[in-house]
């Protein structure tokens, strides 16, 4: 399985959401640090589901990386969170950028 | 340094400074595409902060994230209290929660500025 591929199937198990887009950005951040042929380092996730509901923005963040795990954390260079309920719009303009780890 | 050691100097660090942000880089040369748009927020809306270069020290660049049990650099605080990293700045500071936070935690900052954002990305 990718790790795109691993990584969708993590959240779906967890937030059974309504919207999930999981963009593998690698390619965009070519020749930056962490950067890996053949891709898979830098994703944006966005995902709406209601199991955020009446959770701040840090527990949504925490929920998500509970849900990835450490293993597959360690294996990914940058990740995007763009997390709402259902009834937020999914923009994918949002702007939202992530952090770098490493 | 020992981790317990970098725990202690991270918590001194929050503790003392009012607004912290733990980057890759620093505030005039941030290496990180995500350090860089967080210090950018906070340079442009006048907040007076302390920045901490994690590439400058492996203790810390790791006893950060243990601190806060978050996984990714860079890491907002404010007051001792960790906000979040790169998104949830991003976020707050378009939805005005950041504003909020800081005149609450009676943190002097441009208010005209942060407008300036709000309106350049709405």
């Amino acid at each position: 399985m990718s790790v795109t591929e691993e990584i969708r199937a993590r959240l779906e198990q967890a937030f059974a959401p309504q919207l999930v887009v999981v963009k593998d950005e690698s390619e965009a951040h070519r020749g930056h640090a962490g950067y890996r042929e053949g891709g898979e380092s830098h994703f944006r996730v966005t995902l709406r589901s209601a199991a955020f509901a009446g959770m701040s923005r840090l527990q949504r963040h925490r929920a998500v990386h509970e849900a990835l795990g450490e293993g597959l954390l360690g294996r990914i260079h940058a990740l995007a969170l763009d997390l709402g309920t259902p009834d937020d719009p999914a923009s994918e303009a949002s702007g939202s950028s992530g952090g770098g780890a490493g | 340094m020992s981790d317990s050691d970098a725990r202690s100097r991270i918590h001194e660090t929050v503790q003392n400074n009012d607004v912290v942000l733990f980057m890759k880089g620093t505030r005039a040369m941030p290496q990180c595409g995500f350090s860089s748009k967080v210090a950018g927020i906070l340079n442009y809306i006048g907040v007076d902060y302390t920045d901490v270069n994690v590439l400058e020290d492996e203790a810390i660049r790791q006893g950060v994230k243990d601190y806060s049990d978050w996984p990714t650099i860079p890491q907002l605080y404010v007051k001792g209290e960790f906000v979040g990293g790169c998104d949830i700045a991003i976020e707050m500071t378009l939805s005005g929660e950041l504003d909020a936070l800081l005149e609450e935690k009676g943190i002097a900052f441009d208010k005209a500025a942060a407008e300036r954002i709000r309106e350049s990305n709405s």
